[in-house]
């Protein structure tokens, strides 16, 4: 595979908080085009590191390059390529969502307001509305609006889809894929494993200030091993099935089901094997990210205790 | 370094608040002036000056009375002696001896200057006078205790330079042969006493108001010798017109003379001060009855005084202080003013309270220093926090830093608007003031259009080292709770103690201070905004304004390099 240019390159990121708080070691870098996913649960570290990217936050070890500039002393001239959602959703202390675009529009010298106007659309949001009494959602939606209006070419998303309905999450997803199309390149956090997979090419499982993995969501998808569960119709079956050689990920001995995992070439034999027992259902066990980092974590914790 | 886009958003977002103070402060600050201004507050300040200005004008009065009254008594004594002792044989006899002695000396020396026909000039009188005067002294010194008159050695040549001039200004025809001898020595006497009364009178008077006037601080001596010289030619004149009065009234033949010259000496001050005050308040503009009105007061309290005088001189076992003659307890007594009666630390509060400028007070230390700083500090301490600390801690600075926006910029940019709003303020306040002060009567009111402008100064050099204070607060502090406990906490701190301070500081008259209470003065910047300095057009205020200044702009900066710096939890 072609080396493509790191568009954002964190390495040996730390920021210690103290009691075990802050970040430890961090590196990925995110390529040009590519839709990079941070998940992890609520103070692993998903923020910081993006603060950092962001140069709002200084590294005590390490060193944060986005499109080769330093990302603390280089902040402002990085702003002219990356736009940014911020986690915490707060407004500056303007009447109306017009005033806050207008008034956020001025501050990037955006003049052109069509692809604004189609995004307004797209999110069914109404700018007029006061800042001050506009619901989670509604305040999300004007987020992403002054965000995405700019048009850069580096999107940056710390859990954009927090309070967005599922209707809206929908049409905020479609927009992001688009904007990958588009060949932006995105680095967004989330804690929902399915956005991301929909969403991202790599994702990155941040734990306790670690990254512990990062998944290549298109290898997971088209891998060729695959998992198929199998429920026989009584116990003689399930047990003769247990004896052959097929390599079991998941043994239910209550309702007499197997997990099988197997590669694509292999999948002749099983099916004939399955002939000789009777066979409730067959089914097969759907790649899932989540399901992947739990493997990932499990594994993990097996490893350290 | 500037972004007009931010700039634009600091307006949109405070300009409510900025126009509440403006309006709020700018209203407060003509209802001081024009209301306080057209109530005419010193009203009862003005009444109470007057009475402490009433009673030393009294003491003045009285003095001045009892003066002419030992003087009118003296010469009414003098006249007695030369009369009594002059008329009879024996004296003229002894007179006529030592009057030759006197008088040829003199005769010879002008006439030999006048040799050559031309009449000796005054110089040359003088200087043939300075010559006299030694042993014409030395004659006297035998004669005149005989008149019942003591005289030092100096008095005593300028007796005899008196007497010169006398017996020159009358022609130097009095000559011990003529029949009426006795009449022309009298004559001679009586002028020699006045000619030497104008004289001690005009020395003594220019002496003390030379002393006065030169331990001023900027006395230029040219200046005060020709205030001590006119001074002195009013007392001398004044001195010479009582003792020529006494000695007309002595002659007066309608007048019969009492045993005890005294009470002659009394009518004759009386009727002097009568006529004295009666002329002045006619040529002052008043009615012939208003004058009489206030010529017979004025002689009731000179009369009044000069009686009091006499029965302490009367009185035996007086309470003297040491070194204190009975004349001048007397006259202490006599002339005694109401702030002399009441006692010392009352007068000297009452005094205080007289002369105190409430409108210095309410307008300089009550409204400047105080009220019309607290909406402003409220601005400023609500403003600069939301400038950078509270889009810090809400998290909406990030909108603004996602944008191609240096750090520096921000800071810049809101402290920009911090200033200019601040000055903004201040100038619509300097223009109320200053509408407001030309209302109640421009310069001539009690704090004129220079002052108004220099504490409008003070007060914008105050905010701005309050507004510097917070500023920084508000960048070094990422929550909001913080850089408001700090900055404005100790800025309400602050006014709190000038307000406390108040009670303390010299602005209070004494009776209603506590000096302790002035502490609370050294804690607060606001000292720094020296009003009193202002409003008494000394220059102390300057480096205080320099010192507020500094302050705003050290403040100012460290914030400014401090964000750069810092971590943003954005």
């Amino acid at each position: 595979m072609e080396e493509k240019e790191e568009v954002i390159k964190v390495e040996d990121l730390t920021k210690d908080y103290g009691n075990g708080h802050g970040i430890f070691d961090i590196t990925f870098s995110v390529k040009k085009h590519e839709t990079f996913g941070f998940v992890g649960t609520n103070g692993s570290g998903k923020t910081t590191t993006i603060r950092h990217i962001m140069g709002f936050i200084k590294a005590q070890k390490g060193n944060v390059q986005v499109l080769g500039m330093d990302a603390w002393k280089d902040s402002c001239e990085i702003k002219k390529y990356v736009s940014y959602i911020p986690g915490e959703i707060a407004f500056p202390d303007l009447y109306t969502g017009t005033a806050f675009l207008k008034a956020q529009a001025e501050l990037l010298k955006l003049k052109d307001w069509t692809y604004a106007n189609t995004l307004i659309e797209r999110l069914q949001l109404d700018p007029s509305a006061n800042l001050k009494r506009m619901s989670k959602g509604m305040k999300q939606k004007t987020a992403i609006v002054a965000a995405l209006m700019a048009d850069k070419d580096i999107l940056v998303m710390d859990e954009p889809t927090t309070g967005l309905d599922p209707l809206m999450r929908e049409t905020f997803l479609e927009l992001v894929k688009e904007e990958k199309k588009k060949g932006k390149t995105i680095l967004m956090s989330s804690q929902m494993f399915d956005e991301l997979e929909a969403t991202c090419d790599r994702v990155a499982l941040i734990f306790d200030g670690r990254i512990i993995d990062i998944a290549d969501i298109n290898a997971l998808k088209n891998s060729h091993v695959k998992a198929y569960k199998v429920e026989f119709k009584n116990k003689t079956d399930y047990q003769n099935f247990k004896r052959t050689k097929y390599k079991i990920i998941r043994d239910q001995e209550k309702y007499f089901q197997v997990t099988v995992q197997i590669e694509d070439k292999d999948i002749n034999k099983l099916f004939k094997s399955l002939t000789k027992y009777d066979v409730k259902f067959i089914a097969e066990v759907k790649f899932n990210l989540e399901k992947h980092f739990k493997d990932v974590l499990t594994k993990k914790g097996g490893e350290n205790v | 370094m500037f972004s007009g886009a931010l700039f634009k958003q600091s307006m949109k977002a405070n300009w409510v608040k900025w126009t509440c103070v403006t309006v709020a402060t700018c209203a407060m600050l003509a209802i001081v002036i024009i209301v306080l201004g057209s109530l005419a507050i010193n009203d009862i300040r003005d009444s109470l000056k007057s009475v402490f200005q009433d009673a030393e004008m009294q003491s003045v009065v009285q003095e001045n009375a009892i003066d002419g009254y030992t003087l009118s008594d003296q010469t009414l004594e003098f006249e007695d002696t030369i009369q009594t002792y002059i008329t009879s044989q024996t004296a003229s006899f002894l007179i006529g001896k030592t009057w030759t002695e006197a008088v040829s000396g003199y005769d010879t020396a002008i006439e030999e200057l006048e040799a050559d026909g031309t009449p000796a000039t005054e110089e040359e009188k003088a200087e043939v006078r300075a010559e006299l005067t030694p042993s014409l002294a030395e004659t006297f010194g035998g004669f005149l205790p005989l008149l019942g008159m003591e005289m030092t050695d100096e008095q005593m040549f300028s007796f005899a330079d008196c007497f010169l001039r006398a017996y020159d200004e009358d022609g130097r025809q009095v000559s011990s042969d003529d029949a009426d001898f006795a009449d022309g020595v009298k004559r001679i006497f009586e002028n020699t006493y006045l000619n030497f009364l104008y004289d001690s009178a005009y020395q003594t008077e220019y002496d003390a108001i030379y002393q006065e006037e030169m331990a001023k601080e900027d006395a230029i001596e040219s200046e005060v010798i020709e205030i001590a010289e006119a001074s002195a030619l009013v007392q001398a004149q004044g001195a010479r017109d009582i003792a020529e009065k006494s000695i007309e009234t002595y002659k007066d033949p309608e007048i019969t003379l009492p045993e005890d010259l005294s009470i002659l000496a009394n009518e004759i001050i009386n009727d002097y001060m009568f006529n004295q005050v009666y002329t002045e308040s006619v040529n002052g503009g008043m009615t012939d009855d208003e004058a009489r009105t206030t010529a017979t007061a004025v002689k009731v309290m000179t009369n009044t005084a000069i009686n009091t005088y006499e029965f302490y001189l009367n009185e035996e076992n007086l309470p003297l202080e040491e070194g204190q003659t009975k004349e001048e307890y007397a006259k202490e007594q006599a002339t005694a003013s109401i702030t002399d009666q009441i006692p010392e630390d009352v007068a000297s509060a009452l005094e205080e309270l007289g002369n105190m400028d409430i409108y210095g007070l309410i307008i300089g230390s009550i409204f400047y220093q105080i009220a019309g700083l607290l909406l402003p500090m409220v601005y400023v301490i609500m403003v600069a926090n939301g400038l950078l600390a509270g889009q810090v801690d809400s998290g909406s600075m990030a909108y603004v830093l996602s944008t191609p926006i240096k750090r520096r910029t921000v800071t810049v940019t809101q402290m920009a608007y911090l200033m200019i709003s601040l000055f903004c303020m201040f100038a619509l306040v300097t223009v109320t003031s200053v509408i407001s002060i030309w209302i109640v009567g421009g310069d001539a009111f009690a704090i004129n259009f220079a002052e108004i402008l220099l504490l409008n100064l003070g007060a914008f050099l105050t905010m701005f080292a309050f507004s510097g204070f917070c500023f920084m607060c508000s960048a070094l502090f990422n929550r909001t709770k913080h850089s408001l406990s700090i900055g404005g906490g100790i800025s309400i701190f602050m006014l709190v103690c000038t307000i406390l301070g108040l009670f303390g500081s010299s602005v209070v008259p004494a009776a209603m201070r506590i000096d302790a209470m002035n502490v609370f003065n050294y804690v607060s910047i606001i000292t720094l905004f020296d009003t009193v300095s202002i409003l008494n057009g000394t220059i102390d205020f300057l480096w205080k304004f320099a010192i507020l200044a500094g302050i705003g702009i050290v403040t100012f900066i460290i914030g400014v390099f401090r964000f750069d710096k810092k971590d943003l939890p954005l």
